[in-house]
């Protein structure tokens, strides 16, 4: 592993590593950042509320009197690991309805695609607040359910990619072999189709995964998000909006947090698919 | 008019695809657990003020009679009435949706200009600093949510250059340099939130047509480079273009619900919020509805102007 990860690194462009690099230092404060921030994320008057940069608090003091770096540091590992839920829930089952849409055929295809185009009519954005809505008052504010409004949001868009993906693969040889064999319908999605369908949702996962963040960071910035006092980036902006004026800096902080995480996972797609594509020609 | 029975085909399953969309978002938000009631009431909620309201909302029939009722009253014109201010849904939404097509009509003429200039500059100048330079801030303000992007013109355009008012508030009683002021600031963000996927796509398109052989025997004619890629190129990468900018309006109406809360602008996207979190769910079915069919109706646009333009699809 370590080997193929040098040899990677060795192939890749400057895109990937630049998105990499910054992606591993988000990785590595989300991870240790809970352990080293100065204050509680839900610390109330550690500073002089509504006070600006300064090198005690580099992001300033909100109305409640809380350390904004303190917020963003602590925000990091709800964000990552909740786009990264929601995207590999949304992956799951949009790879396996499009693959299985793909092979079934007939009006069981028909059917799904009707209802992932129903899906995708409904703008994503609004998608996500039906979904935080109808969850009804109880649930509305768990981290979860942005995991699982995210996936819901993904999955039909993932299931038309791996749907086209797969119908590539359907008609060569070995699938017809296959069936001929007299394999099971899993069988074949699982062994024959999905392995050649890998670089497409890897690629889909990853643009999808860079998204999120930007997602769930709406939720919050609408009101409709993690409840409080958990610092979400795109909550802390929301409660900083009127701080605005006086000190842009407690908005710029967790602005600057938030677009670097999908800056990085951004690059890192794009030079991650330059990579494949060279990889297929080497093939 | 060989293509007639694509369209007919198209209309169609946008027809279908319509359906579909309002049986997902009544289905969301009535058939799941716990009913419209206790979602509005909440944790206040009592046995006798469950059983008043569900009388009161005709809850006790069954939910696809509902449902179809519901349906059968917008064919008519009817979204029924708001839970909150008990007035009726068109009469409510017809100004916000009226001031919000206004704000996308905006973004839109701001849009067009601004993705054309940027990706002809850019494959004019393929693989130069310019194109480089582009493509990188491009790719950063792809990155920035638009909330991010609508708050940083607020910084600049607000905070320190005091120049356009920062609540984008407009009505009946606002004349023209009013609409200027409080449209410019939520228009440039919503068209570059939109400009930098059009830019993406219409820069590789045109770099890709370049390549081809018709465009090969247009500089052996001796033709201009400028004249090479407005008159031989764009045609060519406009149709992929047009595809990108339906999908784009997915992106226009989230974006303006996204713009309209920074700014503070009337529109419909501000009204969802507030429906949502008064739980007006009428109000929300309708929103919703209106929305999507919005974007089922540009799509079908889109598809139906690509089946006229593109000669291949008209002879098959």
């Amino acid at each position: 592993m370590i080997y193929k990860f040098q040899d990677l690194w060795k192939r890749s462009n400057i895109t990937f590593k630049v998105g990499f690099i910054i992606l591993f230092i988000h990785i590595l404060i989300a991870i240790t950042g809970p352990f080293w921030a100065p204050y509680h994320y839900a610390a109330i008057n550690v500073g002089e509320p509504l006070t600006g940069m300064s090198w005690k608090y580099p992001f300033g003091v909100d109305a409640l009197g809380r350390d904004i770096f303190s917020r963003v540091i602590h925000g990091s590992w709800m964000v990552i690991s909740l786009s990264i839920l929601g995207t590999s829930i949304g992956l799951l089952v949009g790879a396996f309805t499009g693959l299985f849409s793909a092979y079934a055929g007939g009006w069981i295809d028909e059917t799904i695609q009707r209802i992932n185009e129903g899906f995708i009519s409904i703008p994503f954005l609004i998608l996500g607040l039906l979904i935080i809505l109808a969850a009804g008052p109880d649930l509305s504010g768990e981290p979860l359910l942005m995991s699982l409004a995210v996936a819901i949001v993904y999955a039909p868009r993932i299931s038309r990619i791996a749907r086209s993906a797969a119908l590539e693969v359907i008609t060569k040889d070995f699938v017809i072999a296959a069936r001929l064999r007299g394999e099971s319908a899993i069988s074949i999605i699982r062994r024959e189709i999905l392995p050649n369908t890998y670089g497409t949702l890897l690629v889909e996962f990853s643009v999808r995964a860079g998204f999120a963040p930007i997602l769930i960071g709406s939720f919050g910035y609408l009101g409709f998000g993690i409840r409080p006092p958990f610092p979400e980036w795109g909550s802390i902006i929301n409660d900083n909006r009127m701080l605005v004026y006086m000190s842009p800096i407690t908005v710029i902080g967790p602005a600057v947090a938030l677009s670097s995480l999908v800056v990085s996972l951004n690059l890192f797609t794009e030079g991650l698919a330059r990579l494949l594509r060279t990889a297929k020609r080497e093939l | 008019m060989v293509y007639l029975p694509l369209i007919l085909k198209r209309i169609f399953s946008a027809l279908i695809t319509l359906l579909i969309v309002s049986a997902l978002i009544y289905g969301f938000l009535e058939m799941l657990p716990g009913d419209v009631a206790t979602r509005m009431l909440g944790r206040t909620a009592t046995p006798e003020t469950l059983a008043n309201l569900r009388e009161q909302l005709g809850l006790n029939e069954p939910a696809l009679k509902r449902y179809f009722l519901w349906l059968f009253n917008i064919f008519q014109g009817d979204f029924g009435t708001a839970l909150t201010s008990k007035r009726p849904i068109t009469e409510i939404l017809a100004p916000k949706i009226f001031n919000t097509l206004i704000l996308s009509g905006c973004a839109f003429i701001l849009y067009l200009p601004l993705s054309f200039i940027t990706a002809l500059l850019q494959a004019y100048y393929k693989n130069k600093n310019i194109d480089i330079s582009l493509s990188i801030i491009t790719l950063i303000i792809l990155s920035l949510p638009d909330f991010i992007i609508g708050t940083i013109m607020i910084i600049v355009f607000v905070v320190v250059f005091p120049i356009f008012p920062a609540i984008s508030l407009v009505g009946e009683y606002s004349d023209f340099s009013e609409w200027f002021m409080a449209l410019v600031m939520p228009s440039i963000t919503l068209a570059l939130v939109m400009s930098v996927y059009a830019v993406r796509m219409l820069r590789d398109n045109l770099i890709e047509v370049l390549d081809s052989e018709y465009i090969f025997m247009a500089k052996l004619k001796g033709l201009s480079k400028s004249t090479v890629l407005i008159k031989h190129a764009l045609p060519n990468a406009i149709i992929p273009t047009l595809n990108i900018t339906a999908l784009n309006l997915g992106f226009l109406i989230g974006g303006v619900v996204i713009v309209e809360k920074i700014f503070t602008f009337p529109g419909f996207g501000n009204l969802l919020i507030d429906s949502i979190k008064f739980r007006d769910l009428p109000l929300v079915e309708a929103t919703i509805l209106i929305a999507a069919s919005f974007y089922i109706f540009a799509n079908l646009l889109t598809d139906i102007l690509s089946i006229i333009f593109n000669p291949k699809l008209r002879k098959q």
